[in-house]
């Protein structure tokens, strides 16, 4: 048919049809673009180690995440009762023994646990360590069940901290003995979330799920991508209440934070925070939380832990020495400190825009 | 090759209708229409809960509406924790447990953000809206 046929038909308005349907194709394209979500990820959620652990799988059918969500469940709960330091399994048994002058005998799991920790505690010299379990006891931030109301009196913190000496020392990995002064005990806080976190990870990939979140209580392990897009991530504001920054992350990647905003208590106008320095005994001031990402989370939780402690002057070098590149610390000011891997990727949501400070972390 | 369109007008006698009638007025109302939609859905604020799930050991106690403020009670495993929904926002107002971990925990407004009071066994979710962050880091 030829062009002008429209110009001498009968019906003036016919040759408005063919812009009309293609007006009419777009509008409803628009609407179920914006209408219809790409599918969702499946969510289990459980509580476990006191805090609460959400399993998001995506692409697999809800049978199969469930059985996932289930499993991990399973896990967690047995991780939990061997590592809890004033239960009934190996690490609470342990920890009851202490006090004696010759060294405790150590079951291979357990054992495998504390290498992981003390090559930690000794990388970062001491700023993480899991050998502090006293402290945070007599500080009351060892279980949900204990009120922290005030801290402990000055003096016995002082003894704890003399008397003290990092879980590098006390541990010998060649014949998984470990010596337990009295008041000493380990609290694998900080590290066995991380742990717990990789193991269920691995368990994921083992039933053949390739894209999913392990969240344990905030704290995180992302492997593969959720559908056409990566993972997004928000890191909560330690002071607004918000989220601070988005970070997309896809592949295998771990996100954990430290912060002092949510196991703390006031006393007479102070906060004080369940971090504590195995230096002096008392909560790092300064910081309000750390946040690391790095491929496993064990070392991402220990790390985060070690960085909060290292403080905002010595935290790159710290970073340095544990292997992290990727390191986001706000200060109590609000001031943000990021290292340029971190900044490349980290999108800071506030408006006006935070004080932010790059800084390298140093070669060794 | 001469150009077809330029043979065309040639034909044709000019047309003496004006350029634009009503059907083409109809279609730019829509276009620009669309266009703000679009801008509205791609870049206006995102991620707004709807509602907020209250969930005591896993069972469904009640759906709270994010639009109608209020302070309501939840009987847990311990006790009763207060819940406020205010704005648009909700938070643990008050709770038995020793730590008070769920209060510190603050306001939630964004899809999928979650406070937990675990000792009495309560937790808040926010739903509805489109899910900005998969997972909230803390």
């Amino acid at each position: 048919m030829s062009r002008g046929a429209g110009l001498t038909g009968r019906r003036p308005y016919r040759h408005y049809y063919p812009a009309a349907l293609l007006t009419a194709v777009i509008l409803v394209g628009a609407g179920l673009e914006a209408c219809g979500k790409t599918p969702e990820a499946s969510r289990a959620r459980f509580q476990a180690m006191g805090t609460l652990v959400e399993v998001s799988v995506y692409g697999e059918d809800a049978a199969t995440a469930d059985a996932a969500g289930a499993e991990v469940e399973a896990l967690f709960d047995q991780l939990q009762q061997r590592w809890d330091p004033w239960g009934e399994g190996e690490l609470g048994r342990l920890n009851a023994n202490a006090g004696g002058i010759e060294p405790l005998m150590v079951d291979e799991d357990l054992a495998q646990l504390l290498d992981g920790a003390a090559a930690i505690s000794r990388d970062s010299e001491g700023l993480f360590d899991p050998a502090v379990g006293g402290l945070i006891r007599m500080w009351a931030f060892s279980s949900e069940e204990l009120v922290p109301t005030s801290p402990p009196d000055a003096e016995k913190i002082q003894q704890a901290v003399a008397a003290g000496r990092p879980l590098y020392e006390i541990w010998r990995a060649d014949t998984r003995q470990l010596l337990l002064g009295p008041g000493t005990a380990i609290d694998l806080g900080g590290f066995a979330k991380g742990v717990a976190v990789d193991m269920a990870i691995d368990l994921l990939r083992n039933k053949g799920i390739e894209n999913a979140i392990v969240n344990a209580g905030g704290d995180l392990r992302a492997i593969g991508r959720h559908g056409d897009r990566a993972w997004r991530i928000g890191v909560r504001d330690p002071r607004g209440e918000g989220v601070l920054a988005a970070i997309d992350v896809e592949g295998d990647e771990s996100v954990f934070t430290s912060g002092d905003y949510e196991r703390y208590f006031i006393f007479e106008g102070r906060r004080y925070h369940h971090i504590i320095d195995p230096r002096d005994g008392y909560p790092t001031p300064g910081v309000s939380s750390v946040t690391v990402i790095h491929q496993q989370a064990a070392v991402a939780d220990a790390a985060a832990t070690a960085l909060f402690v290292a403080g905002v002057d010595a935290w790159p070098r710290t970073a340095a020495r544990l292997g992290v590149t990727q390191v986001m610390l706000v200060e109590t000011s609000g001031t943000i400190h990021m290292s340029p891997q971190m900044e490349d990727r980290t999108w800071l949501i506030p408006d006006p825009k935070p004080e932010v400070n790059i800084q390298q972390i140093p070669a060794l | 090759m001469a150009d077809p369109g330029s043979q065309a007008g040639s034909e044709y006698p000019a047309d003496p209708r004006p350029l634009i009638r009503g059907g083409d007025i109809l279609i730019l109302l829509l276009a620009a229409g669309l266009v703000g939609a679009s801008f509205g859905a791609f870049w206006g604020p995102r991620g707004e809960g709807e509602t907020a799930l209250v969930t005591v050991d896993r069972s469904v106690i009640r759906e709270l509406s994010l639009d109608q403020d209020g302070v309501f009670e939840i009987e847990g495993r311990i006790g009763l924790s207060t819940v406020m929904v205010d704005g648009g926002r909700v938070r643990f107002l008050d709770s038995p447990c020793p730590g008070r971990y769920c209060v510190h925990s603050g306001w939630l407004h964004r899809s999928g953000e979650v406070a937990a009071c675990l000792p009495n066994g309560i937790v808040v979710e926010v739903l509805g809206g489109e899910r900005e962050f998969d997972a909230i880091n803390l």
